[in-house]
């Protein structure tokens, strides 16, 4: 430290009499969070600059730091992104009424933040009042983007609608809402113009149509549009000619009779939108209608099709005027033919979600298989995002895949019947994922299924240097397994396991680790309160939680959450829910 | 351990999980089963598309099917809709998948109901003859006559059969 502190301190000296309100111009042109968060250890000087400058705060935990500290610290945000619970509450495996309620971050933020702007919530618990309260607080708010939240239903969105005179974002995405009525939509007030954002795809209650007509007529500068289901081919005709310039469009049902002019008409308002990159919604989409989007899409890069039960057929005729496709979610009706089209249709494609359309069939000839995945692989060079629920898999077929691919990032596998081998020689699909670990330098995200022994997260453990999330389920054989991640991967931030036999040996391998990764969930797992006890008092600056498992007969097993957190334990936690 | 109300096993997914050397080695926790299915937690989709899903599912099985008349592997091997005579209690089901036009349909109907029904590209002069007409709800709940739009766009619509007096209609 010697040698080097005079020479520090003498640069620290040159930094700090760099003036302040220059270093602060600079360093306002910052916007990526983590990028900030490196600037502000630089220096105590380089601190304050940065906490003064910053507008926009990303917590990705709610409970990790509480708003006093925020507001402390960073005294001009104007946007702020919250996340609320853990990843595997959107599978149900949090019990309802655990926390995350926004209202308590809005009280302080209606003090400290009058200017706010932006809010964006991922599994909050937002409710009527929060909403009514946020409309009324803020003066200047312009966007609220609220995804897989619940506790609000569509009157808390008519105050939103109402009094926020400013709005330009309005993003409601696949929340657990109460659908009253969509008289929300009437409220936004006759001169309303500023509308660049407006998602409302899963909602189901009817909009009044001329109300959205009328909207978005005067929102000249509406960019991204995406209707529910309620709004008819005919009345997505008549909002298209009116909003030519939309980059993104969720349209509403896709199933009408239509006669031979309105046909037309349609097909003739897809030519007009020339800026389209983005479709979604196509409900009940069918060979009849599907051709009127033909024009529109040669400049197409995302197509969302997780909605619209599509056969092979289908989806061949339809991405064949998709060249320039990087995104593509379907749902596995398409079959292994429909993929094989894609792969010869898109070869800029970089991402891939195929979801099930029958999770619960066991039936192993529907769905997609192993060949339409290595389809894809050969095909799509730049894949490096797959999402794959199918029925069956080899670990050949998945060697060959990260060969044919080996820039992947994301890799979900999700073989769905859970501790399934390899089908053609009944092994496990250790050396599947091996191979992906292996040679997937850049992974960052990995989830693994099917039946796995120890021996995959050895693997993971060696090889996935750059894994900062994993999901684990129905896997592993000992303790062994768990503990090979927790020592090997330098990057991990997240884990999330559930029915794996690990227990707390496990559990208390990863003392030193917990403290750099954001949170650890297990479920199902072999772990005992005496375990998670022996964390919580080894680890002070962790909150463990612990919840009854209810489904599990034996009255021993547990839901165990931990996080770091400078907060301290929750103040807000339910009965069921014991900070250890 | 037992998971609470995992009483039955599906035997069917039992056996055929696991090879005898690696169940050696593994932990297999509760095997897929309805009462899985209740839970909703597995396999890891989000609730909106699940329920989407189910609803699709159940309210929806004619999409699937009418774009197979070519090829044997159909998504879906049968489609039953309900048919009802007007003034008897007991009504009938008919798998639609089994027919290839209306003409099939108001033949297999006639013969099924010992009873005349207008051929709707029949001659309407024939129309005073027959003692029924056909009807069908469609997806949007109201009562339409059959055959006025293609068999295949019938097919995605309807939900089920009315066999009425002609003399109502």
């Amino acid at each position: 430290m010697d040698p080097s502190k005079s020479r520090d301190s003498a640069e620290s000296t040159r930094v700090i009499q760099f003036p302040n309100d220059v270093l602060e111009r600079i360093l306002s042109l910052i916007d990526s969070h983590r990028d900030r968060n490196a600037v502000s250890l630089v220096s105590k000087a380089w601190y304050n600059a940065e906490r003064w400058t910053r507008r926009h705060v990303f917590i990705g935990n709610c409970y990790a730091v509480s708003p006093q500290i925020v507001a402390r610290r960073f005294p001009n945000i104007r946007s702020v992104m919250l996340k609320g619970k853990p990843r595997f509450s959107d599978f149900n495996l949090v019990p309802p009424n655990w926390g995350a309620d926004v209202h308590g971050w809005l009280a302080v933020f209606a003090d400290q933040y009058p200017q706010l702007e932006e809010l964006r919530l991922k599994r909050m618990t937002v409710t009527d009042e929060s909403l009514k309260f946020l409309a009324r607080k803020f003066h200047n708010f312009r966007v609220l983007s609220l995804l897989s939240c619940d506790g609000f239903s569509t009157d808390g969105l008519e105050a939103i609608a109402t009094d926020c005179r400013h709005l330009t974002e309005l993003d409601i995405q696949e929340n657990g809402i109460d659908d009253i009525s969509g008289n929300w939509l009437s409220c936004f007030p006759e001169n309303f113009t500023s509308m660049e954002v407006l998602n409302f795809a899963s909602l189901s209650s009817d909009v009044n149509f001329d109300a959205l007509e009328r909207l978005v007529s005067q929102c000249k500068s509406l960019k991204i549009l995406k209707v529910n289901k309620s709004i008819t081919l005919e009345q997505l005709q008549r909002l298209l000619v009116r909003a030519p310039q939309l980059t993104e469009l969720g349209t509403g049902s896709f199933l009408q009779e239509l006669t031979a002019h309105q046909n037309e008409e349609l097909e003739r308002a897809f030519i007009g939108c020339k800026y389209l990159h983005a479709l979604s919604g196509l409900w009940e989409a069918t060979t009849l209608y599907l051709p009127v989007l033909y024009p529109a899409c040669t400049n197409l890069t995302f197509l969302n099709l997780s909605y619209a039960a599509l056969q092979s057929e289908e989806l061949a005729k339809l991405v064949a005027h998709c060249p320039r496709l990087q995104r593509l979610w379907v749902l596995d009706t398409v079959e292994d033919v429909g993929l094989e089209a894609v792969a010869s249709s898109c070869p800029l494609l970089e991402e891939l979600r195929v979801f099930p359309a029958d999770p619960y069939d066991q039936d192993i000839n529907r769905g997609v298989t192993e060949s339409g995945f290595l389809a894809v692989s050969l095909g799509c060079r730049k894949l490096h995002y797959v999402l794959y629920f199918c029925r069956q898999m080899t670990n050949a077929a998945v060697a060959r895949i990260v060969q044919n691919c080996p820039g992947f990032t994301h890799f979900r596998l999700c073989i769905m019947k859970p501790g399934q081998p390899d089908y053609l020689t009944n092994e496990p699909m250790d050396e599947g994922f091996g191979a992906v670990v292996k040679t997937c330098t850049n992974l960052r995200r990995l989830g693994v299924s099917g039946l796995l022994t120890d021996l995959t997260f050895e693997y993971i453990g060696r090889y996935a240097k750059n894994l900062e999330t994993l999901s684990v389920a129905f896997a592993g054989g000992s303790d062994l397994g768990m503990k090979s991640i927790l020592v090997g991967c330098p990057k991990l931030r997240k884990l999330e396991i559930r029915d794996c036999p690990f227990g707390n040996e496990a559990l208390l391998s990863g003392l030193e680790k917990y403290e750099s990764m954001r949170s650890l969930w297990m479920s199902a797992c072999k772990v005992t309160l005496h375990g998670c006890k022996t964390l919580a008092t080894q680890r002070p600056r962790l909150n463990v939680e612990v919840m009854k498992d209810e489904e599990i007969d034996d009255g021993q097993s547990y839901k165990v959450y931990v996080y770091r957190t400078v907060a301290g334990p929750r103040t807000d936690a339910p009965s069921f829910v014991h900070t250890l | 351990r037992t998971r609470r109300g995992d009483l039955n096993t599906d035997l069917r997914l039992g056996l055929s999980i696991v090879s005898p050397d690696a169940q050696k080695d593994n932990w297999i926790g509760p095997s897929v089963s309805k009462q899985r299915e209740q839970r909703q937690d597995w396999p890891p989709i989000k609730s909106l598309l699940r329920t989407t899903l189910a609803v699709a599912g159940k309210a929806d099985t004619n999409v699937h099917n009418v774009h197979n008349n070519d090829n044997s592997d159909r998504r879906r091997t049968s489609l039953f809709v309900k048919v009802y005579m007007e003034g008897v209690p007991i009504g009938r089901k008919l798998d639609l998948l089994t027919l290839h036009n209306y003409d099939d349909l108001i033949s297999t109907l006639a013969h099924m109901f010992t009873t005349s029904i207008t051929c709707p590209n029949g001659d309407r002069a024939d129309h005073a003859k027959s003692l029924h007409v056909l009807t069908y709800e469609d997806r949007e709940g109201d009562w339409m006559m059959v055959g006025d739009v293609p068999w295949e766009m019938f097919m995605t619509t309807v939900k089920r059969l009315k066999i009425t007096r002609a003399d109502r209609c």
